[in-house]
């Protein structure tokens, strides 16, 4: 429905982003990775996502997505082509209940939090928990500091959320959707993450 | 050939009803009846009909490739052979199928009515929606599509006037975040417009039009994008059924109010046609203009021409408008159930 990506990303270091549809190799394992967006409204979930899919900024790209489900195919070193179908959430409070509905089934869940907001920070937290309660078993779960750039008017510190992601066994990473930082780093890690499908 | 005028998929149904007809389809088209047939021995039963649906469908997807009348053909063909096949059957079950269940009839008049209700006071704001994003003509016409969910029979039509709902909320999403220079906001904005469009629309039959979708639309096409926005949708029904004074940021007894006086202007227009008060008296106008300001659909009927005010003609004029728009919705509405489809259908079982 003229809602897939039509931009490819960029290359960035190690990690190919390619058209979907471009090549379907018979020799490399393809895995198609369902992953849900959780956070606040406002830590800007879907400019991440926007970011990852448009590859390097350029503003005068127009979007021929919907903003709230996007698909983006990686091709990792090990010759695994991932694509991920990413499933946005609604963070406002009023929405939390429905958010059962979008996470069921996921393979990875990427919970953001804006790093110049505690609250946002705390709903992050409330929403690990859903997840270690309701979530898929097995489920891939990121804990995202977002607005990276922002450095300056911090108030959730570095420190405390990666000690927060140790102990719920979360990858963590801090990006910044604005300068692009680590964003692809993020979807990679994610990648090599998924559990692969069992040899046949 | 024939333009069809509405759902994308005919050709592929005119298509199908073509090859069905030929001599090399006889043993396909001998399996579809038996199946067809083999449900007058059981009760109805959604979940179970759904399971047998989809077995089948997934059973003649081997059939059909295997077939002469599809030899060299390719996936895409293969694929509209089974789009035809599930209209085909999925139009032959659906009086059974489609919310048959008391249950499900009780929940679409529930959701129904909350949506009624909600309908008179709930603005876009209670729903986080930004006033940049307010534009009637995208609105109205998400709500068309939307409202055209229960006009068609087959799962996969179902379902593409949700993927055109949702399609024109996307458009008016990228267009405004492009022409106002605005960063998208994903689903923040997104599920907010797409729960004000049911409101409003009011779609008849949610709950069942959704189930039904859910169960026989074939497995393998509900998948991703698809699989996402009908998730939309299924989350903007929750919503509704468990729409409250907090989940719309308001306090109780403003809610209460609201659905008090709601429910008072449904009920006098639903009990005042019905009602037999016997005609009214010249001295009980006063008191029948009262309930015809209350929001009684039929006003009127019994009042003198000459003895209507000019206020009264306003009102009388505006409801002369709904009455026609309705009227004409509905015998569209009718024409389009009555004559294609059903027709051709009976043609090639006949045959």
């Amino acid at each position: 429905m003229g809602c897939s990506s039509s931009v490819p990303a960029r290359s960035t270091g190690g990690l190919n982003t390619i058209n979907s549809d471009a090549s379907s190799a018979t020799d490399s394992k393809e895995l198609r990775a369902k992953l849900v967006l959780l956070g606040d409204s406002g830590v800007g979930k879907s400019c991440i996502v926007l970011r990852f899919v448009r590859g390097q900024f350029d503003p005068t790209s127009k979007v021929t997505v919907g903003a709230s489900f996007l698909s983006q195919t990686l091709a990792l070193e090990d010759s695994t082509i991932v694509k991920f179908e990413i499933w946005d959430t609604a963070g406002q409070e009023r929405y939390a209940a429905l958010a059962p509905l979008y996470y069921r089934g996921a393979a990875a869940a990427i919970v953001v939090y804006d790093i110049t907001s505690p609250e946002s920070f705390s709903k992050a937290q409330y929403w690990v928990k859903e997840l270690q309660k309701h979530g898929s078993p097995g489920i891939v779960m990121v804990l995202v500091g977002n607005k990276a750039d922002l450095h300056e008017n911090r108030s959730v510190s570095l420190q405390d959320a990666k000690e927060y992601a140790e102990k719920n066994n979360m990858f963590f990473i801090e990006t910044s959707a604005k300068t692009a930082d680590n964003i692809n780093q993020l979807f990679e890690e994610i990648a090599k993450r998924l559990p692969r499908p069992t040899e046949s | 050939m024939e333009s069809p005028t509405s759902a994308a998929s005919r050709p592929d149904f005119y298509d199908f009803l073509d090859r069905m007809r030929r001599p090399a389809a006889a043993d396909l088209f001998r399996s579809i009846k038996s199946f067809l047939v083999s449900f007058s021995f059981h009760e109805p039963s959604a979940e179970e009909d759904g399971r047998k649906v989809q077995a089948f469908l997934a059973e003649m997807e081997g059939a059909i490739r295997d077939h002469p009348l599809w030899a060299n053909a390719t996936n895409q063909e293969i694929d509209h052979a089974l789009e035809g096949l599930e209209k085909y059957v999925m139009t032959k079950l659906f009086d059974r199928t489609f919310g048959t269940s008391a249950e499900d009839a009780s929940t679409d008049a529930e959701i129904s009515e909350k949506i009624g209700l909600l309908q008179q006071f709930v603005k876009p704001q209670h729903l986080d929606i930004p006033k940049v994003l307010h534009s009637e003509a995208s609105w109205l016409l998400a709500v068309k599509e939307l409202q055209k969910i229960n006009s068609f029979k087959a799962p996969s039509e179902k379902l593409l006037c949700i993927m055109s709902c949702c399609q024109v909320i996307n458009n008016l999403l990228l267009n405004i975040s492009m022409s106002n220079d605005r960063t998208l906001s994903g689903a923040d904005e997104f599920l907010p417009i797409l729960i004000y469009i049911t409101i409003k629309a009011n779609p008849p039959r949610l709950h069942s039009n959704l189930k039904f979708v859910q169960l026989f639309r074939r497995e393998s096409k509900l998948i991703s994008e698809v699989e996402y926005y009908l998730t939309n949708l299924i989350s903007a029904k929750m919503f509704i059924i468990d729409a409250n004074a907090r989940s719309l940021s308001m306090e109780e007894n403003e809610f209460q109010k609201h659905m008090e006086s709601a429910r008072l202007a449904t009920q006098t227009s639903v009990d005042r046609p019905s009602s037999s008060h016997g005609p009214p008296t010249s001295s009980a106008r006063a008191n029948q203009a009262e309930t015809d300001i209350a929001g009684s659909k039929f006003p009127f009927m019994d009042s003198k021409t000459e003895s209507l005010t000019p206020g009264e003609l306003k009102q009388l004029h505006d409801l002369y408008r709904q009455v026609v728009n309705r009227y004409t919705l509905l015998s569209k509405a009718l024409r389009k159930l009555s004559i294609d489809e059903d027709h051709l259908l009976d043609s090639v079982h006949d045959s």
